[in-house]
């Protein structure tokens, strides 16, 4: 459990380190959640076999998974990156049939997936509070 | 020496549009009624009742129509009732029509309904027709009925009773009047009348 | 030029809106709590913290001690019922009377355990559980409210904020123990739901707060469960502006009372005379994808395993069976019953013998309406039924100390002779010595998950013989109710009609060719 906070923290840092000074780039969970929850999991229940819990990984699974940067089973990935599903590009192409991409359209790719992640970490399954799902 | 059949316009031809109009109506009328009033479930409530309401407005319109018509043409004497030749008339639906015996009423201009259809027509013009247009429009304006300070004298029971007794009383003129059609000279002789307006008129029968 | 009144009205009504909407979500203030050297501290504990607090927010925690949410009291100033969390029953987790170590989680304030506690301290009342922003405050689930050992108090502090979806749900959406479980209208589904679930609270729509409808003046948050407002009464009550007005956190205040506009739809607004907007607007409970508990029986508790240890059960993540609270069923996506409600509800109190309905249920709050006193509109409800313990000699529902591993409590030693004696005891309630159980059954209004217009329950579900509201009485509904007898004589009248016409026929057709055959 400390172990993951440091990890977590240093992650963090890093990240803070690399972005300018102006902008913090530390995710926002709830901005994270939005997303998670109106874009991923609304295209997992009708066509990628069903949801995903946050709290299915670990927040170390789930930095882990982004790391990678593979989406899809790691054994049998698709051929899109996990994070193409928050680029420009991806909301663009569903913007007409999901709202939430269509309102989350002019958020910067990275600052989106740093928020998706918080989100992910803030409720994963060895967080303080695991989501049951969303 | 039987002279030749003649042919006469007996109805016009607003009159034949009027008619055949509400009849539609009435028919589409009865059907979404009828569904409101729980019969039975074909399209559902909410669209019978925008049927059923949009039918009740189109046939109010069209009597305004009809009523000026009447007013203006004088042809509202039609519907003047008699009580003469009617036992005549009701002998005749009873056993003349099986010997094809000669039917006791002459058609003219003048007097196009026989003396059974004055009475039948008289009887939904004053009996059937106010119970349904006044429970009809109480109906219509049961939303306004607190602020016209009716809802203290109305119940909405009552007048959808009231105008389940009309639709009742409607059907069975209905169906009674859609048989008669057929009792003409020939089964089809009524209802070739009512579409083209001509009636062929015998002219042996005697002048009544 | 004149402009009617009720457009400037209505403009000034939209410009609310917006200011509302402005102020949600990610409100930006003129005070940075991160920037307040007071809070660059370390804080040891909760009080703690509210020392800081109430230095500047000097009449915060006064205001904090009115409230329900402090007191957990409410006298209900119809009845003179003496409720509240602190002194009602229900039929879930029954009490938290004897539980207060474990069921204060719930409170504003910090150190709930007994009688003894200081309902006057103002740096026991917990400002963070509604103020967090973070996420990341959470109460210990047995230490009589205050925070966890883990949660870094002075971050949570300089990240204080408005109230939002989380931190009311943080309670509210768990009640009776679990997300869910007991409102069925009120789950985790609405920290982000989306336009289906709710309408207003709609993420990426209008994402009303819970204090958009529920606003608080002073701290007290309108809108309550014991005296709700079920009237169908005048004019627009936007968000506590008339201070007279008690409680506006219903639809109204925003809506007034003609609120279908489109001319195809201007005759539901008559509706509103007998149909709380509820009724049609929320076509069913649970609809966020998470289950409600329906009933609950703690007579079946107590069954431990070969080794003499508590059990639990679980079907798709749900708990069917447990030891400590016995058996339980859940339900989504399921309608509400229906019934009259005038807003007064009566409560069955500890201290009163217990009345039993027609159904041999004792009513754990009873909601009172009638089709005929002027004033109940038709109401949907979740009606949840359990079996709960009760006093068979004294006819009173009883206090069962159930939380805790002490003695007596009854997860610990799963005796209810005990576990009731304490709780008992605790509360100054007499008791007997003897334990029974009786059904009871207790309704709560649905209020949240409200859907667009186009998701509302339709015409037919309630305008037909076995509608949503075949059970409702004393009113006419057109397409349920039509009267026996004219249906039978009016369909006799036609159809004899019928068959005597086609008589009729047949007898021309044969003396036609009878004729013929002449």
């Amino acid at each position: 459990m400390k172990h993951h906070k440091t990890i977590f923290v240093v992650l963090i840092s890093i990240l803070l380190g690399f972005s300018s000074m102006a902008v913090a780039k530390e995710g926002n969970w709830k901005k994270g959640r939005i997303y998670y929850k109106m874009v991923c999991s609304e295209c997992h229940l009708e066509k990628a076999g069903g949801k995903i819990s946050p709290s299915e990984k670990t927040k170390a699974e789930w930095l882990d998974y982004f790391e990678k940067n593979i989406h899809g089973p790691q054994d049998a990935p698709t051929k899109y990156t996990a994070s193409y599903f928050v680029s420009k590009e991806y909301r663009e192409s569903i913007k007409n049939t999901n709202r939430a991409a269509k309102k989350m359209l002019k958020v910067p790719e990275d600052q989106l997936l740093e928020d998706v992640k918080a989100f992910l970490v803030h409720t994963a399954k060895d967080s303080d509070q695991p989501s049951r799902c969303e | 020496m039987t002279k030749r059949a003649k042919k006469v316009m007996i109805f016009k031809r607003f009159e034949r549009f009027w008619h055949w109009a509400q009849a539609a109506l009435i028919m589409v009328l009865l059907f979404s009624g009828f569904e409101i009033h729980g019969s039975y479930r074909i399209l559902g409530f909410e669209d019978a009742v925008t049927l059923h309401r949009a039918m009740a407005w189109s046939l109010v319109t069209l009597w305004v129509f009809a009523i000026f018509w009447h007013l203006t043409t004088g042809e509202w004497k039609q519907y003047i009732p008699t009580l003469k030749k009617v036992d005549a008339m009701v002998k005749y639906y009873l056993l003349g029509i099986f010997i094809r015996a000669p039917h006791p009423f002459r058609q003219t201009m003048l007097r196009k309904h026989n003396p059974l259809q004055r009475l039948a027509y008289l009887f939904m013009w004053v009996v059937i027709s106010p119970i349904i247009w006044a429970t009809g429009w109480a109906y219509l304006f049961y939303a306004q009925w607190a602020d016209w300070g009716l809802d203290q004298y109305l119940k909405l029971e009552d007048v959808a009773f009231f105008h389940a007794v009309g639709a009742f009383m409607m059907l069975t003129f209905l169906i009674a009047h859609l048989y008669l059609i057929t009792t003409g000279k020939t089964v089809w002789a009524h209802m070739r009348a009512m579409i083209t307006g001509w009636e062929e008129i015998d002219p042996n029968a005697k002048e009544s | 030029m004149k402009i009617p009144g009720s457009t400037i009205f209505h403009i000034c009504r939209i410009s609310l809106l917006f200011v509302l909407l402005s102020g949600s979500a990610y409100a930006t203030t003129t005070a940075d709590h991160t920037k307040f050297k007071q809070l660059q501290v370390h804080f040891n504990s909760g009080p703690d913290v509210t020392r800081t607090c109430i230095k500047c927010h000097t009449e915060a925690a006064k205001q904090i001690h009115k409230t329900k949410h402090w007191t957990w009291e409410f006298l209900n100033p119809q009845n003179k019922q003496r409720l509240g969390k602190k002194n009602i029953v229900n039929n879930f987790c029954i009490t938290p009377k004897s539980n207060f170590d474990h069921c204060a989680t719930c409170h504003v304030g910090y150190g709930w355990r007994d009688d003894t506690f200081d309902f006057s301290s103002e740096v026991n009342v917990d400002c963070l559980v509604c103020h967090d922003t973070t996420g990341d405050y959470l109460k210990s689930g047995d230490n009589a409210g205050h925070p966890k050992s883990t949660v870094d108090l002075a971050y949570i502090a300089q990240n204080v904020g408005k109230t939002s979806r989380d931190t009311c749900g943080a309670c509210h959406f768990y009640g009776g123990g679990g997300n869910g479980v007991k409102h069925g209208d009120m789950d985790d589904s609405l920290a982000v739901p989306d336009r289906d679930l709710d309408v207003h609270m709609d993420a990426v729509g209008p994402d009303f707060t819970c204090s958009t409808c529920h606003k608080s003046i002073e701290h007290d948050v309108a809108g309550s469960r014991y005296m709700p407002d079920a009237k169908h009464t005048d004019d627009y009550h936007v968000h506590r502006r008339d201070y007279d007005e008690e409680n506006n956190a219903h639809c109204r205040a925003c809506h007034g009372n003609k609120p279908h506009k489109k001319a195809d739809k201007s005759r539901l607004n008559h509706h509103a005379n007998k149909i709380a907007c509820q009724t049609c607007h929320i076509p069913e409970m649970s609809r966020g994808g998470i289950p409600t508990r329906m009933t609950w029986d703690w007579s079946t508790a107590g069954q431990l395993n070969e080794d003499g240890e508590p059990i639990e059960r679980k079907v798709d993540g749900n708990l069917v069976y447990s030891s400590k609270r016995g058996t339980i069923t859940y339900a989504e996506n399921i309608n509400p019953e229906y019934i009259w409600f005038n807003g007064k509800v009566r409560y069955q109190l500890l201290t009163e013998k217990v009345r039993y309905n027609d159904d041999g249920y004792v009513l754990v709050n009873e909601f009172e309406g009638s089709p005929y006193d002027g004033e109940s509109r038709i109401w949907p409800v979740k009606v949840f039924r359990g079996v709960q313990p009760y006093d068979p000699v004294n006819q009173t529902l009883v206090v069962p100390h159930t939380t805790g591993s002490d003695k007596a409590s009854y997860w610990k030693n799963f005796d209810w002779q005990k576990a009731v004696a304490a709780g008992m005891k605790s509360a100054g309630l007499p008791f007997s010595g003897e334990v029974d159980f009786v059904k009871t059954q207790m309704s709560w209004l649905i209020n949240h998950m409200v859907t667009p217009g186009e998701g509302a329950v339709g015409c037919n579900e309630c305008h037909s013989k076995n509608g949503r509201l075949k059970d409702i009485d004393g009113i006419y509904i057109p397409g349920r109710d039509a009267d026996k007898t004219l249906d039978a004589y009016g369909w006799l009248i036609a159809s004899m009609t019928l068959v005597g016409v086609i008589l009729h026929g047949i007898g021309r057709i044969i003396s036609y060719y009878w004729s013929k055959r002449k």
